[in-house]
């Protein structure tokens, strides 16, 4: 386990226990207050049927393109090529060089990224 | 008193600062850094959605008939005859859609501020795969109640639920002990 108290003067830590278990409590309850409200406002089931109106949000790119693309074997490999893609983004993009951590301050990921974004909206809003 | 009651009175004594000394180390006397963000929340929030979804579900799974021509009128009988019957079965259906909104929040987190750089590749892969599996959760748990809408489905809807209920969370249970060990053992990211 980390000792997060190296190299630090005590102004700069704080007690886990119990600030740090206090502050998880709070949004755990801010949680269950948001899912019991959701509740309220949407009383009857979320069902998956082969209409697109009640696919829910981050599955309608994968519908979507599931439309675009005729060919299963074409759609099933992209979707996994993607998703490994994914999985070992961090070895795919090269660690930058001095203390640049931010997505902001580097532009070849950040351009990846945002042309990802764009892409996926786009599908989502095609009409097919 | 003989020789075997006080060594046993010892070991006893030992034992106990032992656990003493783990609860003090890890919880009571351990200083963290200062000003972590409550963005930083997230993973937190997604272990909590996580564990709500699996006590309603494994609450569900006393009533749910894996069965084409009874699965409807199971999940019915929850809501409308078993008493709370209709919480359980609400925040169950609910809870994916925020569940997959904190996982979403936290993975964005850790993209836009480059904290999936090394040392922390680990956390990442785990990581993205436990998105994976939380979406293959939805799709297959979505499943189990679409079959009433379409009537039949080439998968035997029995595979489906014991994807749904078993598969999936024990490898999600396996991919989360990954994800929190690599956690432990870098500490936390601190932005300067
Ligand atoms: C079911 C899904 C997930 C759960 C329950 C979960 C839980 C957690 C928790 C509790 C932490 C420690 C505190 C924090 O930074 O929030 C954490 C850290 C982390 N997670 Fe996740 N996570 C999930 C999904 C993901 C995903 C999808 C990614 C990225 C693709 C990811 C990448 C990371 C990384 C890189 C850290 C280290 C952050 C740091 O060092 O501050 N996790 N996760």
């Amino acid at each position: 386990m980390k000792d997060y108290t190296k190299n630090k003067s005590p102004e700069m830590l704080e007690p886990f226990f119990p600030n740090e278990l206090f502050r998880h409590i709070i949004v755990s309850c801010f949680l269950v207050v948001v899912e019991l409200i959701a509740i309220i406002i949407f009383p009857l089931p979320f069902k998956l049927t082969s209409k697109p109106d009640s696919i829910p949000w981050f599955l309608l790119p994968l519908y979507k393109l599931n439309k675009l693309i005729h060919s299963e074997v074409v759609f099933i490999s992209l979707v996994v090529v993607c998703a490994l893609l994914f999985v070992s983004w961090p070895y795919l993009i090269p660690d930058g060089k001095g203390e640049h951590h931010n997505l902001w301050q580097r532009p070849i990921p950040f351009a990846i990224v945002v042309i990802t974004i764009i892409f996926v909206i786009t599908v989502c809003i095609l009409n097919l | 008193m003989d020789s075997n009651d006080s060594q046993v009175v010892v070991s006893e004594t030992a034992d106990k600062s032992f656990l003493r000394e783990l609860i003090e180390a890890n919880v009571t006397r351990r200083l963290i850094p200062k000003g972590l963000s409550w963005f930083g929340c997230m993973g937190g929030l997604s272990l909590v959605a996580f564990i709500i979804q699996l006590s309603t579900g494994i609450f569900l799974m006393f009533y749910f008939i894996p069965n084409i021509r009874e699965s409807l009128a199971s999940i019915q009988h929850v809501s409308h005859s078993v008493p709370y019957g209709w919480l359980i079965q609400r925040i169950h259906a609910i809870g994916p859609h925020i569940m997959v909104g904190m996982v979403f929040s936290h993975m964005l987190r850790i993209l836009f501020k480059g904290i999936y750089r090394h040392p922390r590749e680990m956390h990442w892969v785990s990581g993205a795969c436990l998105l994976i599996l939380t979406l293959l959760m939805y799709y297959t748990g979505s499943l189990l109640t679409a079959h009433n809408v379409n009537g039949h489905h080439p998968i035997h809807l029995t595979r489906i639920y014991a994807t749904h209920v078993a598969g999936i969370p024990l490898s999600m249970a396996l991919f989360m002990g990954i994800h929190f060990f690599m956690v432990r053992k870098t500490g936390i990211f601190e932005s300067l």
